[in-house]
């Protein structure tokens, strides 16, 4: 029965030709469009860290100015980053379980490999459990302990891409590098490894390349490493030396606890707000108490990761498909009764109307299928063309990330386009299927 | 033209007529707000930012060794670069225009933090620095060599002369004249306005207040300064290979670790913007092409399954414009109605992006331009199939009757 309605579809598309490739254009028009929005937005919303997202938290103070909050339009956020003073207070209190104190910087690397030029490395300046908090895998070696954080010792993690062009990606562990004007071992090096959003640092863009590397938080303050994030001030600094800047209200650090259980939760919120109140009591924090703790997906709201104009465009996209499914109703009822007479005496010879049905049904979900699989070749194309023309090397690994289509979208995208194909099927061919025999018999 | 004969006829088989209609609706929708999306992108991209942007590019680099002197090292780069050939001016600064990444400070009237207060996105230049941008000064002058200092890393010393936009001279002079004002900086070090640029855009081209620009003659920390360079119009990317090449050359203590063109910079940080342009004007052609597609199949086969009816007409005395007027007529009738449907959606889903999205509300000449689009597409669309009514021949009434 089912090879029968297969092969009638078929011989019914080979005789128009025209009208069956404008119906599949239509259909694989709508699907590639729905695609390539569905991919981004699908890259922008997927979780970093599923198995984690609820227990690891971006941890802010509202540490900001008396006279205005940190953001104009939405009072009661907090500044994302904190003040040194109390990042180091926070971290040295080990009132988390783990937590994590870090920024971005950035030093000029020297390879000392013949044929690799010297470049500017961007850094990871991290406490040691970035690692173990943040999944990181490794390929080779392993982070460092709490002791070479607080008196830093000259040891490194390369990502995978640094020791690819710095050592040609061999086991580079306990090989030296020098960064700056220092020479540091390497302790261990990562598997390619890039979260996107990158959740744990989104100041310089939701999807940019993860560091090169990764040096131990002392180093920070012993180099004065730059800050390459951002550094926001409120108030007016007199400072002239880097200490002064230290004791600055200035926010310019990330702050990461891991807080297995709500119990914890609640009791580093207490200590948290605790800590506040004496700094209040002391002067500082002239603003309402307001201590925020963010999981990874509150997070990730609260910096609106997922732009407005891609939301913008779903709507775009799923009206753009409405438009080709009534293309394709329009086209498949002319096509359905302009063939009434050859239905007329498929009755007449005993189909009953249900087969009738079941034979466009069947045309139907072949327009949808080749119209689905046209589509996302359509959509694979359009992605890389979208990669090729705006992708630059400032965004060209967060273009390659958010335009790589997955399974998942794939999968969605066919079922979509069989699904489109039946809604559009199902009144012309119920339609076709009340045809009276006696009518068009009378015409031949 | 009377238009009875085709409403009873519609009233007969509305199905297609309603199909195209709600098909021209839901495009006219999508059409102008996307059109509206696209032109207020052209518009953010296309703004003028006032500065050289096709002839300046930037060298990077970075301290590497103990032959490294600061400011001594700087200067001798600076002057390699200037007697480039192709080269106008160039100066060292401390972040790059348009490129998302950079420094701004507040000023204000009065010392300690009182009177109005002026935001300032700051480049930090040398006397070389207006030229290097190509900014045009309004009033006053440039700064000259002696005013340039170079602070140590974390001080908060401050110039004592300053040039500043317009737009920074409004939000702190509103109604008087900005030039040789002193303002002071929150920790009530005072600076002298010595100049006005006419018009200048920052480092954040999102920023409401872009063009809030001022620049400091300092030359910048290590940490952060590149060298900008102007070259001869049309001589830029000459002018790159050879100051890659001439600094190249000298070993004085840092590493060159690239050179980008302006242009490169603000292409990539308006990339998402033009890529929303063009996707939603891909979208609109798509649209508008299947449409006419979709309207001129069912047309034609309309007039196919019409085509005794056409032939008994002609039969009995319509001329072949009458049938012509008459396929017209239905098509402009079902698209009027269409536009009309398509109008309220447009401004429904107008109204959802404009409170959803806080985007600026739809202006109504669009709807007008999006259904002048709509009329004539569909009018293009259905031409081909009137016509082909018009030539069906009378003898065909009497041949299948």
């Amino acid at each position: 029965m089912f090879t029968y309605d297969l092969r009638l579809a078929l011989d019914s598309l080979r005789r128009h030709p025209g009208l069956s490739a404008l119906m599949v254009l239509a259909i694989a028009l709508g699907i590639a469009v729905c695609t390539v929005t569905f991919t981004i937005y699908h890259a922008m919303s997927t979780n970093p860290i599923p198995h984690k997202s609820s227990q690891l938290y971006a941890v802010t103070l509202d540490t900001w100015s008396a006279d205005r909050p940190y953001d104009d339009d939405k009072p009661e956020n907090t500044p994302q980053l904190l003040t040194y003073r109390d990042a180091t207070f926070l971290h040295e209190a080990k009132a988390a379980p783990r937590s994590v104190i870090m920024y971005k910087s950035g030093a000029l690397l020297l390879p000392e490999r013949s044929g690799v030029k010297p470049f500017n490395a961007n850094l990871r300046v991290t406490s040691h459990d970035f690692f173990s908090m943040f999944d990181v895998p490794f390929q080779y070696g392993q982070g460092w302990d709490a002791t070479a954080d607080s008196e830093p010792q000259p040891v490194v993690v390369l990502s995978d891409e640094t020791n690819q062009k710095v050592f040609a990606g061999e086991n580079s562990v306990g090989r030296t590098l020098k960064l700056g004007k220092v020479e540091y071992r390497v302790a261990g090096v990562l598997q390619p490894w890039a979260p996107s959003p990158k959740f744990f640092d989104l100041n310089n863009g939701a999807f940019e390349d993860p560091e090169d590397v990764y040096v131990p938080y002392g180093w920070g303050r012993s180099l004065e490493l730059p800050v390459y994030g951002n550094t926001n001030c409120w108030k007016a600094e007199s400072g002239d030396t880097y200490q002064d800047f230290l004791n600055s209200e200035c926010v310019w650090l990330q702050y990461w606890a891991e807080l297995p259980t709500t119990a914890d939760r609640d009791r580093f919120q207490a200590f948290v707000d605790n800590y506040a109140r004496s700094q209040k009591a002391a002067g500082r924090m002239p603003r309402p108490l307001n201590n925020r703790l963010y999981d990874v997906g509150q997070w990730l709201d609260r910096n609106e990761v997922v732009q407005r104009d891609n939301r913008v465009l779903i709507g775009i996209a799923l009206l753009f498909l409405g438009v080709c499914l009534v293309n394709v109703v329009g086209l498949l009822l002319a096509k359905f009764l302009n063939a009434a007479p050859l239905t007329g005496l498929r009755r007449a010879l005993g189909a009953s109307r249900r087969d009738i049905v079941r034979q466009h049904m069947m045309e139907v979900l072949v327009i949808g299928l080749a119209g689905g699989v046209l589509g996302l070749l359509l959509a694979i194309g359009g992605l890389a063309g979208i990669r090729a023309i705006y992708g630059s090397d400032f965004n060209r690994g967060a273009y390659q990330r958010l335009t790589e289509i997955d399974p998942v979208v794939v999968v969605v995208t066919l079922a979509l386009a069989l699904l489109a194909g039946a809604i559009a099927g199902l009144y012309p061919a119920w339609r076709i299927g009340r045809t009276a025999p006696a009518i068009y018999l009378k015409t031949q | 033209m009377d238009i009875k004969p085709i409403l009873s006829s519609l009233r007969r088989s509305p199905t297609g007529a309603i199909l195209v209609a709600l098909q021209i609706a839901l495009a006219l929708a999508i059409t102008v707000n996307s059109l509206y999306i696209i032109t207020q992108r052209l518009e953010l991209i296309g703004r003028d930012p006032g500065m050289d942007v096709k002839n300046i590019f930037f060298v990077g680099f970075v301290p590497s060794g103990d032959k490294y002197q600061g400011e001594v090292t700087m200067r001798e780069d600076l002057a390699i670069l200037r007697g480039l050939p192709g080269v106008l001016a160039a100066t060292t600064v401390n972040a790059v225009p348009l490129s998302g990444g950079g420094s701004s400070t507040s000023m204000y009237t009065e010392p300690n933090e009182k009177g109005r207060r002026g935001d300032m996105n700051y480049f930090q230049v040398d006397e070389q620095g207006v030229q290097t941008f190509g900014v045009r000064l309004a009033e006053g002058r440039n700064f000259d060599a002696t005013a340039v200092t170079k602070p140590a890393r974390m001080s908060s010393e401050s110039p004592s002369e300053i040039l500043i936009t317009k737009d920074v001279a409004r939000d702190m002079f509103p109604g008087e004249p900005a030039l040789g004002k002193t303002v002071y900086t929150g920790t009530s070090q005072p600076a002298t306005v010595v100049g006005i640029i006419d018009h200048m855009h920052g480092s954040w081209p999102g920023w409401d207040k872009v063009g809030n620009v001022a620049l400091f003659p300092v030359i910048a920390d290590e940490t952060f300064a590149r060298y900008m360079v102007r070259a001869r119009p049309g001589q830029r990317d000459e002018a790159m290979q050879m100051a890659e090449d001439a600094l190249n050359k000298l070993d004085n203590g840092r590493v060159i670790i690239r050179v980008r063109s302006l242009e490169y910079v603000a292409a990539s940080t308006y990339a998402d913007d033009r890529a929303m342009a063009t996707y939603l004007s891909v979208v609109i052609a798509l649209l508008l092409g299947i449409s006419a597609l979709g309207i001129f199949g069912l047309a034609a086969f309309n007039v196919s399954t019409r085509t005794k009816q056409i032939g008994t007409r002609r039969a009995v005395g319509a001329r072949r414009a009458d049938i012509l007027h008459y396929f017209l007529a239905e098509n402009w009738l079902i698209t009027t109605v269409g536009v009309v449907i398509g109008c309220v959606l447009a401004l429904l889903l107008g109204y959802w992006l404009s409170t959803t999205f806080e985007l600026p509300r739809l202006k109504l000449y669009y709807l007008v331009l999006g259904a002048v689009a709509l009329w004539i597409v569909s009018l293009v669309a259905a031409l081909r199939p009137a016509r082909r009514a018009s030539l069906v021949s009378p003898a065909i009434a009497t041949r299948t009757v």
